[in-house]
């Protein structure tokens, strides 16, 4: 057992020692374990932190909220609160909210609360932490603000030092016209992206004095509605309404696809990574395979080879992800705003700030080393047991490679078929996504047998083309010399086609979905200007509009959130021209409207019936008594009958099915006159017109007189311009993580072909030496290297094609319920293909120079090294 | 008196410096360094306290806003119908965070460059406000003691003090007067774990501590506040425990104190007592720990008379010490007045009376026994670890 490891660590110092003299080998090996940790340990850090948001979010410099009060419609009284004061309740919290623009038109949301009473609730409820001796958060003391300028009303603003940093580098924010003091706090106060004040100043800038947005609850009461009604009298259910917050298991649920798409990403660049790694070792096994042999003549073991061989393995993974986990964490830092963007533009979340985990450090050696392991070891075992007779030849090694190509095509083979077979049965898109997975991991074992063939064909065809002897041969040569190649470069190959394919694919989806959001938009807003006043105004709005000369048309719609199979969605309504004009119908029933308008039927939003399996021509059902919707209709029915109820629920045909892009929510619409019986408690979305005339003066009258703030107004362009900015933000952080993948990609194939054009500098002096010149040279090793890079692009363009169809089609139709014709473009193809051939061009250049600077001799002797 | 000194320097560690470290951003400062700073630093702006007290009623019911720190603190022995002693306590804490508001100057802001119309008028917003309140109740039982705080900014729906009738509110923590005099009143406390509805009522003359209420803190005069008592308040009323309601009676007092300056830093904490002898006076001392030892204290009858004890003439010895999570503190001790023939021990209703809240220290009923029989409340402060 002592001569074991005694022998193991001599090999393992031998190792390292070749390492010394070859410290390129380590550092292709090192560079792929770091670039796959990087991307890993940064989405995987990115994605935590956002998922720990949720289930930590809290009031602004609060405690978690148990409900929030708010009123029926818009803003309500302060004077509610001020009761809710009187009562018994857990002192609750009161906020109001507005945005506000600054003079670049940037929109900032501005939180403001009784700061006293949310840090006295942080306050109470630490001190019950410290019993049980835990501690979530970091308790505010009121030392950590100025409270007296605070309360005094004066402007001021709080950021965390982060945002600040951005937003106020000067240490002013310019809102209405006036620049306002921000003083930065840390940011383990948890307010994120918020821009927080007392309500004393909030209320006062916002124009919304005596008002407030909503009233935080914190009593844990189970019958919390019980004590409001007891606290508040009949007001409450007259003109209040509680929403009970949950502990972010919504907010999880609803961003559950995004995240696994992020997830999903970072793996793939992982994988990319991880092959850069495994060229490296492949490479540097290559290169020390006469000194394994001269080490099995000299007594070493196998198995201490092995074990040598493990043990630089498993040193170099240590290393690679140690580094690759602080540089990810770095890379997580800047995708943080970016993830922070999306959420809160897309889902309403606000993140905490970031905290790291070692426990992502231990995943990801585990992983690389899991990865690393079962990719090398086969390799070590084939070194390992060589023949001690047998020299290192090369032309074993390419038969070995044929036959390994040939399996690797089997297996792709295989996997593209069971993905075929089963893709059209998946309904979920973990499973689709899953499929795809199968369909990522076959692309690339496709592509060394593909380029084989290719060069025999190719080879086939230069027999019949026309040229002098010295070029034939030449070409000849190149070709055949190509073929050689393939073996060591079809690694970074494979990474390079993944990485391709997964841009290609998500480039489509990118742009098929901002040409159908357009288009979809363009359907959708049929009126000139869209109004959102209070609820009050609404009616006189309404006359003023229709008495309005210029007015030639006035529209309605009408929201509600209602709990559809406990999920929230929108429920709303709008008037029958706006409803047959400008609903996109993705099916429908024939002949559905009279029965729509006589309050019959709904029509339901795609990703409601996607996500919920709702098809056309279900029966949804709303009960009068409870108030409720159901998707089931007759365990509802048999409840009411076994309770002796009369009043069954009120069945409703789903008539048909429109498109919604954009809306996290699902989305049910109904004619006016069944809303009005339903009695929602609705809020007044929009009021929206067309005018004979340009409508800037009739807007900028309607804003002075109804005081209505330039946020409650859209013109048709600006809703337009708003969605397709949001839509932009959605996809700005699968955009970056998929240029990293292909950075990735990029920087494998330029090693790869580094360390391969490295160690060609023999053949290639000896060619130098036959009389070949070196333009010869340049063009020949120039060919063979674009050729390759050429034909895997080449071979990445079908099964781009292919993934597109299946990120399009199966995964973002059933993540989101959006469905998406997919559009085709050959520009982003092309860009990316020479995006690969320049990366290739770069590569193979810099050996080539580096080579014509050496003496011929030495490159000569290399084949003895 | 001393609880007036422990309840500065209790703030000081939560609250009360805040408007003095207002100038520099949050991360400069430190608990420790706020703490030094409050003790050694002059309120500028504040009102101070002068011995020529004039104290007027009941105009001196009501909040003192020039002055920093300012109270009006119950506690009461009673005992339920069933025969179980108890004891409750309120105190609602006043601290101003600012000087208060310039009358009929149009610009209260301090930024100055800011003269716009968003924060121009004094109390245009009925939130601004630069005072601060903060409300503690706990009930004590032989084998049970809670307790509760709560905060809120100076507003006129939610916490502060107003005269006609003499109203003391923060939520629906409420004393109300059916006059501007301090009796008769009811006091409401209402929290999750224990409720209490007392009615109160005295027919004593007020008590004024001190020098006619000046009421010095230190050896040297150079620390005071302004101090009146009420040591004799018959109580009736019903307390609601563990989900039990019971009717309660017996007596209370009441001390209101305002001050706007703190203490050297040589101070490290205090000792106060309330006795109620049965002999039918009630005893007031305190004694404040630091390099020396300073102690103050006053008999006070009924009937409105009363006699300050002078520093010599007071003894106080620990008997028994106990440990709690939040510190160990003297529970148990000997008190000897010589002049005043008095010589008793005092022991808690229960040792457990620490107030576990943003702001620490022990505070419950005792027993008194020896000389003199009777009992009160006790306040021990600056032993917290």
């Amino acid at each position: 057992m002592s001569n074991f490891l005694r022998l193991s660590w001599h090999c393992a110092r031998v190792f390292a020692a070749h390492y010394r003299h070859a410290p390129l080998q380590a550092g292709g090996i090192l560079l792929g374990v770091v670039l796959a940790v990087t991307l890993l340990v940064g989405v995987r850090a990115t994605n935590d932190n956002a998922i720990r948001s949720y289930s930590e979010s809290t009031e602004l410099l609060s405690q978690r909220a148990t409900g929030l009060l708010l009123a029926q419609q818009g803003d309500l009284d302060e004077t509610w609160y001020f009761k809710l004061r009187q009562s018994q309740l857990q002192t609750p919290l009161a906020v109001v909210t507005g945005v506000l623009e600054n003079s670049q038109g940037q929109r900032w949301e501005m939180h403001g609360s009784d700061l006293v009473a949310a840090m006295s609730q942080r306050q109470v409820s630490d001190t019950n932490k410290n019993s049980d001796g835990k501690q979530a958060q970091a308790p505010v003391n009121f030392n950590q603000l100025p409270l007296n300028r605070l309360l005094s009303g004066e402007p001021l603003l709080l950021m965390s030092q982060s945002l600040a940093k951005r937003a106020a580098p000067n240490g002013t924010l310019q809102l209405k016209q006036h620049d306002i003091r921000v003083l930065s706090v840390n940011d383990d106060l948890g307010l994120g992206n918020n821009i927080v004040a007392d309500i004393s100043f909030a209320q006062t800038l916002l124009g919304k004095t005596g008002r407030l947005s909503y009233i935080a609850l914190f009593d844990p009461h189970p019958q919390l509605e019980t004590l409001l009604q007891q606290a508040l009298g009949e007001g409450y259910d007259q003109h209040l309404r509680l929403i009970k917050q949950d502990q972010g298991e919504a907010l999880t649920a609803l961003t559950q696809s995004f995240h696994l798409n992020l997830n999903a990403m970072s793996l793939l660049a992982f994988i990319v990574g991880l092959f850069i790694a495994y060229n490296g070792v492949r490479y540097s096994l290559l290169k020390r395979q006469t000194l394994l042999v001269k080490l099995l003549q000299q007594g070493v073991t196998r198995q201490a080879l092995m074990a040598g061989l493990l043990t630089e393995l498993l040193a170099l993974v240590i290393l690679g992800s140690c580094v690759g986990f602080v540089t990810g964490l770095q890379l997580s830092q800047w995708l943080q705003p970016l993830v922070a963007l999306t959420l809160e533009q897309l889902y309403g979340a606000q993140l905490l700030p970031g905290q790291f985990q070692w426990r992502w450090l231990f995943q990801a050696i585990v992983l690389t080393l899991v990865a690393a392991g079962l990719a090398c070891i086969p390799l070590y075992l084939q070194l390992s047991r060589q023949p001690l007779a047998r020299s290192a030849t090369r032309v074993a090694l390419q038969s070995s490679a044929e036959r390994q190509n040939r399996r690797l095509f089997i297996l792709a083979t295989v996997l593209l078929g069971c993905a075929a077979i089963l893709l059209p049965f998946s309904n979920h898109y973990k499973q689709s996504l899953l499929l795809m997975g199968l369909v990522i991991v076959a692309i690339p074992m496709l592509l060394p047998l593909a380029l084989q063939y290719s060069c025999q064909l190719l080879a086939k065809w230069s027999q019949t083309i026309r040229l002098s002897i010295e070029q034939r041969n030449l070409l000849h040569y190149s070709i055949a010399e190509t073929r050689e190649l393939i073996a060591p470069l079809s690694l970074a190959m494979m990474a390079m086609l993944l990485a391709l394919c997964a841009n290609i694919a998500m480039n489509t989806l990118v742009s098929s979905f901002d040409i159908t959001l357009r288009q979809w938009l363009d359907n959708r807003l049929h009126a000139d200007v869209y109004f959102r006043p209070a609820l009050s105004d609404f009616p006189k709005l309404k006359q003023d509009f229709e008495r309005h000369p210029q007015v030639n048309g006035i529209f309605e719609q009408w929201n509600a959130r209602i709990s559809f199979r406990d999920q929230p969605t929108n429920i709303t309504t709008q008037d029958e021209y706006s409803l047959r004009n400008t609903t996109v119908l993705k099916e429908h029933l024939d002949d559905f409207w009279p029965a729509y308008l006589a309050g019959e039927s709904i029509l339901i939003s795609e990703p409601l019936a996607i996500k919920q399996g709702i098809n056309m021509g279900d029966k949804v059902a709303w009960d009068d008594v409870t108030g409720r919707w159901y998707q089931d209709l007759k365990p509802q029915m048999s409840k009411h009958i076994a309770n002796g109820q009369n009043n069954t629920p009120r069945p409703l045909t789903v008539a048909g099915v429109f498109f919604d892009y954009g809306n996290p929510l699902g989305e049910i619409m109904i004619a006016e006159p069944l809303w009005h019986q339903l009695g929602h408690q609705a809020y007044l979305k929009s009021i929206a017109i067309t005018t004979t005339a340009d409508f800037t003066p009739l807007v900028e009258a309607v804003q002075a007189q109804y005081n209505l703030s330039s946020a409650n107004v859209y013109s048709q362009g600006k809703i337009k311009d708003q969605a397709m900015k949001m839509f932009a933000k959605t996809f700005s952080i699968t955009s970056v993580l998929n240029s990293l993948t292909l950075l990735v990609a990029a920087i494998g194939l330029f090693s790869a072909v580094v360390m391969l054009t490295q160690s060609r500098q023999a053949p290639l002096a000896r060619l130098y030496a036959l009389g070949v010149t070196r333009r010869q040279i340049r063009i020949s090793v120039f060919g063979q290297m674009l050729l390759i890079i050429g034909l895997s692009a080449f071979v990445a363009i079908p099964t781009g094609y292919a993934l597109s169809y299946l990120l399009i089609h199966k995964v973002t139709l059933q993540a989101f319920g959006w469905s998406i014709p997919m559009v085709w473009s050959w520009m982003e193809c092309m860009k990316l293909m020479l995006i690969a051939l320049a990366t290739g061009t770069i590569a193979v250049s810099l050996p080539l120079y580096w080579q014509t600077r050496r003496p011929l001799v030495a490159s000569l002797q290399q084949e003895a090294m | 008196m001393p609880r007036n000194v422990m309840k500065r320097l209790q703030l000081t560690t939560s609250i009360g410096l805040v408007s003095l470290v207002s100038a520099c951003s949050p991360q400069q400062q430190t608990r420790d360094e706020g703490k030094l700073s409050i003790l050694s630093q002059q309120q500028q702006g504040f009102a101070t306290v002068s011995p020529q007290a004039n104290l007027s009623f009941p105009r001196d019911h009501q909040a003192h806003e020039d002055y920093k720190v300012e109270w009006w603190y119950l506690t009461a022995n009673l005992t339920t119908d069933s025969g179980e002693p108890l004891g409750l306590q309120w105190t609602q804490f006043r601290i101003a965070l600012g000087t208060p508001f310039p009358p009929n100057e149009a610009d209260l802001n301090p930024s100055q460059e800011y003269n716009t119309n968003l924060a121009s008028e004094p109390a245009a917003n009925s939130w601004q406000t630069q005072q601060l309140y903060m409300a503690h109740a706990a009930v004590t039982q032989p084998k049970q003691h809670v307790a509760a705080e709560k905060w809120s900014r100076g507003h006129p729906q939610i916490a502060g003090v107003s005269s006609t009738p003499l109203t003391i509110q923060l939520d629906n923590w409420r004393w109300q007067s059916q006059s501007e005099a301090l009796f008769p009143a009811t006091l409401e406390v209402q929290d999750q774990a224990f409720a209490y509805q007392l009615q109160l009522d005295s027919q004593s003359p007020l008590q004024l501590q001190g020098d006619a209420g000046y009421s010095i803190k230190t050896a040297n005069g150079k620390v005071a506040s302004y101090y009146y008592s009420q040591p004799f308040i018959d109580i009736s009323g019903t307390m609601t425990l563990n989900g039990n309601t019971q009717k309660v009676h017996g007596k209370g007092w009441l001390d209101r104190e305002w001050s706007s300056q703190f203490l050297t830093r040589s101070q490290q904490g205090w000792d106060w007592f309330a006795l109620r002898l049965n002999d039918g006076s009630a005893l007031m001392l305190f004694q404040l720990r630091g390099e020396k030892v300073f102690y103050s204290g006053r008999r006070m009858y009924a009937d409105g008379r009363g006699e300050n004890i002078s520093h010599g003439d007071i003894m106080m010895q620990v008997r028994q010490w106990h440990e709690t999570d939040q510190g160990r503190y003297p529970v148990n001790w000997r008190i000897a007045i010589a002049s005043q023939n008095i010589d008793v021990t005092i022991e808690p209703l229960n040792v457990n009376s620490a107030m576990p809240l943003s702001t620490q220290y022990w505070e419950g009923p005792i027993e008194v026994r020896g000389s003199h029989q009777g009992n009160g409340y006790m306040e021990l402060t600056g032993y917290e670890k």
